[in-house]
């Protein structure tokens, strides 16, 4: 039991590392997230009661496409220098390991953007209330959507990014779904925990679902 | 004595074309093994299929358990390296090292130990800027964090220099004499004391 | 009883060896053929022109005998694949992943017939090409979710890796598909209850009802002539480099 938590510890520290010494790991899906909501009161016009209404949408749109972005880097350099190898030589569990990655790309991609939204909430004339509804359900969808992700990114290993996007994206929709009606039903003074929950459960289901079918995708490229 | 390994009746097939078929090799403690063939033979095939990499189309892997019986399950850690060597290129050479499972409980002192019998001792640089020798040296060093019983090494003699050569040879001899074996791979033979196999 | 198991479980063993699977298939094509014309041309006559006009729509209702056979069928296939897609993943079944892959492109096929119809019903109905409600927004989801597997599996050149790509897709698809309808359904509700399900008693009456079944029989026979001959095709794409194949075609 220990040796797992050797390994999870190991991977965490090694990545991050590598991840803060290339500062555009973290920075590009924070930047690309602030410009997509731009473009939405530069095309639409920036009156406050269309921003406000259409903000929840926006907000979550951009993250999906954010995060989307950051995917392809998961498993494409380990796959090239080696170093994914050892994920199934080892003795340990593979699908752990698969989700210490899963986590790691979570660290670098969601909670930038978790930061961001509270940026774009202010921008897009949010309540303040909201804040806290749109970052609770910000952390299980951008939770699911790197879990989704890593499906993506393992099935497309070496093959374009908008690959693994179109995998992914249709898959998130009730991830938008949900994650949009959090964020209308506290600004309309509405419980939003029940959305919440379906939300945490899709999460609880597809942690190990997700982490086991990544690794037989994972392991296709090896044939 | 009894091998850690045996290999029985191993196929791989890929596209529906057979890339070897039947192969037979036991490894026994402190003996070696080289295959032998030209690119795209399936060296690295066969190094993937034992390992459980890939599952191949017919044959038996059997390793040996603590209890002296036969098993088709792994239960202790081999040492594997493709050809792609496994660094990271944004970390130190001394990270490349300390940052990897099998460095888990060992002093800095120990870690540095080995790299300096690679040769690799003063050395800061991240690995980016290194030539392909010392990056080489680097896996090697790797090597030598724990006691392995059976390594597997993909192409170990390629793209190095005598001096390189040499310090690999004498490592796998006295890696040899601890009851620790090798498989290699390559497209000529070397001058590792091995049973060779064509394919 | 046990040894009716043990003739269909040797049946499904051999159905898993090519070339038997194409002798096979080659004796039920001309029957399952005829069976799909007849109970596609009863249906289809008896549904739009002899079952009572609707009091409430007129005519135009009768696009329902193709509609909604189309969207059971949409989604009978993804689940069809998405066990096809199981026992190859686990069992690495060979010719349950080339099922997928020969299935793929007839289920898409029907959800694009119910999107397709659905736009033409809802014209003269409500007004519009195209309203965003529950049933019509999950079947375009799910007319991605086609599109996304047939995606993947054209991009990876080893075929039988494809099918493996796409069967592990597959079976994400079916755990998601009744949560993005649940997810939908909350989201808006616009479209008429579902004039059948499984458990429940139908809303029209047995002579508007009687022709959709035999419909709906149709589209399953249909659905089963058209894959055996793409599973036919498939076998002979992959084993050309095979004796038997050359030996059938050779002469």
């Amino acid at each position: 039991m220990n040796s797992i938590f050797d390994w999870l510890t190991i991977i965490l520290r090694r990545d991050l590392l590598i991840a803060f010494r290339r500062s555009a790991t973290y920075i590009t899906p924070l930047i690309f997230f602030l410009i997509v909501v731009t473009f939405f009161p530069l095309a639409l016009g920036p009156q406050e009661s269309l921003l406000s209404s259409l903000a929840p949408g926006v907000i979550w749109i951009a993250t999906l496409l954010a995060s989307l972005l950051a995917v392809e880097s998961i498993f494409s350099e380990d796959f090239r220098d080696g170093t994914l190898d050892d994920f199934f030589i080892s003795l340990e569990p593979s699908f752990v390991l698969v989700f210490a990655k899963v986590l790691i790309h979570w660290l670098i991609t969601g909670l930038p953007i978790m930061a961001a939204s509270i940026i774009a909430a202010v921008v897009l004339y949010l309540p303040f209330d909201s804040f806290l509804p749109i970052l609770l359900s910000l952390i299980l969808g951008t939770s699911f959507m790197s879990l989704l992700g890593a499906l993506g990114a393992a099935l497309s290993l070496g093959k374009s990014a908008i690959l693994s996007a179109i995998i992914v994206l249709p898959f998130s929709i009730p991830t938008l779904l949900m994650g949009t009606s959090v964020i209308t039903s506290s600004i309309n003074n509405q419980d939003y925990f029940g959305f919440l929950m379906i939300m945490g459960a899709m999460l609880a289901i597809g942690i190990p679902l997700l982490c086991l079918l990544t690794v037989e995708a994972l392991l296709l490229n090896y044939d | 004595m009894l091998p850690n390994l045996k290999v029985e009746n191993l196929s791989c097939v890929r596209s529906e074309k057979a890339i070897f078929e039947n192969l037979n090799f036991d490894v026994f403690p402190g003996q070696n093994i080289e295959i032998i063939g030209s690119n795209g033979s399936g060296k690295t095939t066969l190094l993937r299929a034992i390992l459980g990499l890939i599952r191949p189309e017919n044959g038996t892997i059997r390793w040996l358990d603590g209890d002296n019986n036969f098993n088709e399950y792994r239960t202790y850690d081999c040492f594997y390296q493709g050809h792609q060597l496994g660094i990271k290129n944004l970390l130190t050479v001394f990270e490349n090292l300390n940052l990897t499972h099998n460095a888990k409980g060992l002093k800095k002192e120990t870690i540095h130990k080995c790299l300096e019998r690679v040769g690799l001792s003063n050395i800061n640089d991240p690995a980016s800027s290194l030539s392909v020798g010392q990056r080489k040296r680097i896996s090697i060093a790797r090597w030598l964090l724990k006691d392995f019983k059976i390594y597997f090494i993909d192409e170990p003699f390629s793209a190095l220099d005598d001096e390189a050569t040499d310090l690999i040879e004498n490592l796998i001899i006295e890696l040899n004499t601890q009851g620790c074996s090798f498989v290699i791979t390559g497209h000529r033979p070397s001058q590792v004391e091995a049973s060779r196999i064509e394919i | 009883m046990t040894s009716m198991w043990k003739v269909l479980k040797q049946w499904f063993i051999e159905m898993g060896s090519p070339p038997l699977f194409y002798n096979w298939s080659s004796k039920i094509i001309p029957w399952l053929g005829i069976a799909t014309l007849v109970l596609l041309s009863i249906g289809i006559f008896w549904g739009l022109f002899v079952s009572p006009i609707d009091y409430k729509q007129g005519d135009v209702y009768r696009i329902l005998y193709i509609h909604v056979p189309s969207a059971i069928l949409g989604e009978s296939i993804f689940i069809f694949m998405a066990i096809c897609g199981f026992i190859n993943v686990i069992w690495r079944a060979k010719i349950s992943g080339m099922m997928l892959k020969a299935a793929a492109p007839i289920g898409m096929s029907f959800t694009l017939l119910v999107l397709v119809t659905g736009s033409v019903w809802g014209k003269p109905t409500w007004g519009t090409w195209w309203v965003w409600d529950a049933r019509l927004t999950s079947t375009l989801i799910l007319f991605f979710i086609y599109a996304a597997l047939i995606g993947l599996h054209s991009t990876i050149e080893d075929k039988t890796k494809a099918d493996r790509a796409v069967s592990i897709l597959s079976i994400v698809g079916v755990a998601i598909i009744p949560v993005i309808k649940k997810s939908v359904d909350w989201w808006q509700t616009l479209h008429q209850p579902s004039t059948f399900t499984i458990t429940s008693s139908p809303s029209m009456s047995p002579e508007m009802y009687l022709p959709l079944l035999v419909c709906l029989l149709g589209f399953y026979l249909f659905f089963a002539f058209s894959l055996t001959l793409n599973l036919r095709n498939e076998v002979l794409d992959r084993e050309r480099s095979k004796n038997w194949v050359k030996q059938k075609f050779s002469s």
